[in-house]
């Protein structure tokens, strides 16, 4: 293999020149804790790599009801980012849960997302914000869900010519609050043996308007338990209502065994995290409540 | 492809080397400029023992491309001496025995020299935060937790004495 050639352009357009030329050969590097180590494995065998870092993505912004995020962004700017954790803390508890602090010094939000692990820490809560990504090319952008984004481990649905430029979040509506938990080996370093996120938004009457429960690590994809979301619906939150969503998410998932855990534990346990993530984030309604 | 020109300013000091794409900051460091106290333990990101401060911020330098680090500023565990004087963590390093081997010692002293610049007075939970990327497999954290503290509260008192002097 001979070694890609190496070109950071300080115009997104010049980037996307790149890609609209290479395609699928060119691969774009930002923070690297991913693409490099594929790379050293021969995983990826690139024959440009487009590093980001002249470009300007790496703000944080609001615009009308909604954050941009860019691609660029660090893990660590958004742990450090008032707005971020005012607004999404569950994106925040899944960034502190993430690698340490010099891994979280590089990782990038648009990496997270397109390496499309099924164990991505970000996925769930950005899903359970809502989240959208836009995809920029030479000719066109465009804005879609990030629900509709994973086809599969590694897979997407972004064609060869595009770059993952932004992450757009909208707030959240008032009665809303959403936790992170996640279990992995140990605390810290850890690729997720369960991840998942859990959001619930309350009507005037104290009934759950709206439940989200998003799942990682237990399918090729971040998926929402969306039988266990039903039950929630309309109804106000109870030990017993988490409880009987706890174990619909357990009947919705059939995870495989892998190095991290087998398959059996992967679905026992997620019934427990989806338990205490229900209740973290009616520990936080409680809070809001009491600031209204 | 041919090399590339990197420019990289370490420990303050402006320094010059050619790179291919996939060499990396770590071996420019260790095998450029002889700067092989910033250790290899895993080269994928999970030890810490490469760890250096890039731009301010610390960085696993096993999986920074050298290209990416054209133009930054860097700081190496050589970097925290100074006129031939250890750094007052190095010197709480050795009086609270917070290392055995050793090996995990650079990246462990810039993760907490880092920590320091921004925390003058950092918890038991603090820095296991900031040490969280740097692996010890033999004496363990509590060592450097103490060395850490030992040191932040050196510093403190000298920084007192200055502002003292200083009025």
């Amino acid at each position: 293999m001979s070694a890609p050639d190496y070109r950071a352009p300080e115009l997104l357009a010049n980037a996307l020149g790149i890609k609209r030329e290479f395609g699928a050969d060119a691969r774009v590097v930002a923070g690297g804790t991913d693409l490099i180590l594929r790379m050293r494995d021969k995983v990826l065998s690139p024959k440009v790599l487009i590093d980001l870092r002249r470009i300007s993505l790496a703000s944080i912004s609001r615009h009308a009801g909604e954050m941009h995020l860019g691609a660029y962004v660090t893990l660590s700017q958004m742990l450090a980012s008032a707005e971020v954790r005012v607004a999404f803390p569950a994106l925040v508890e899944a960034c502190r849960s993430f690698a340490g602090p010099p891994i979280r010094n590089r990782a990038t939000l648009g990496g997270n997302i397109v390496n499309a692990s099924p164990a991505a820490d970000l996925v769930p809560p950005l899903i359970a914000y809502d989240a959208s990504v836009v995809l920029a090319s030479l000719s066109a952008s465009r804005v879609l869900p990030l629900m509709d984004f994973f086809t599969g481990p590694g897979k997407t649905v972004m064609e060869p010519h595009e770059v993952l430029t932004e992450v757009r979040l909208p707030l959240p509506p008032p009665r809303t609050a959403a936790s992170f938990t996640k279990l992995g080996q140990r605390r810290s370093m850890a690729i997720a043996i369960v991840n998942l996120s859990a959001r619930l938004t309350l009507d005037r009457a104290g009934q759950m308007s709206e439940a989200r429960i998003v799942l990682g690590s237990v399918a090729p994809t971040a998926m929402r338990a969306r039988a266990a979301e039903a039950i929630l619906t309309g109804n106000e939150p109870s030990d017993e209502q988490f409880e009987q969503a706890a174990n619909m998410a357990v009947a919705e998932i059939s995870p495989i065994s892998d190095v991290r855990s087998g398959k059996d534990y992967r679905k026992r346990v997620t019934g427990v995290l989806v338990r205490r993530a229900l209740m973290a984030a009616r520990h936080k309604l409680a809070e809001v409540g009491r600031n209204d | 492809m041919t090399d590339m020109d990197i420019r990289l300013t370490v420990n303050g000091r402006l320094q010059h080397a050619k790179a291919g794409v996939m060499r990396t900051l770590l071996t420019v460091l260790r095998e450029d400029f002889g700067l092989t106290g910033t250790k290899d333990g895993c080269s994928s990101g999970d030890c810490g023992a490469c760890v250096v401060v890039m731009n301010g911020q610390v960085v696993n330098s096993c999986m920074v491309l050298a290209a990416q680090a054209d133009g930054s500023q860097v700081t190496t565990v050589e970097g925290l001496a100074s006129n031939g004087e250890l750094h007052p963590l190095q010197r709480a390093f050795g009086g609270t025995w917070a290392f055995q081997c050793g090996f995990c010692t650079p990246g462990m002293l810039v993760s907490c020299h880092a920590l320091l610049s921004s925390n003058d007075n950092p918890s038991r939970e603090e820095v296991l935060t900031a040490i969280a990327g740097n692996f010890c497999r033999c004496t363990g954290y509590q060592g450097v937790v103490n060395a850490v503290q030992q040191a932040a509260a050196e510093l403190r008192s000298a920084n007192a004495e200055a502002v003292l002097q200083h009025d």
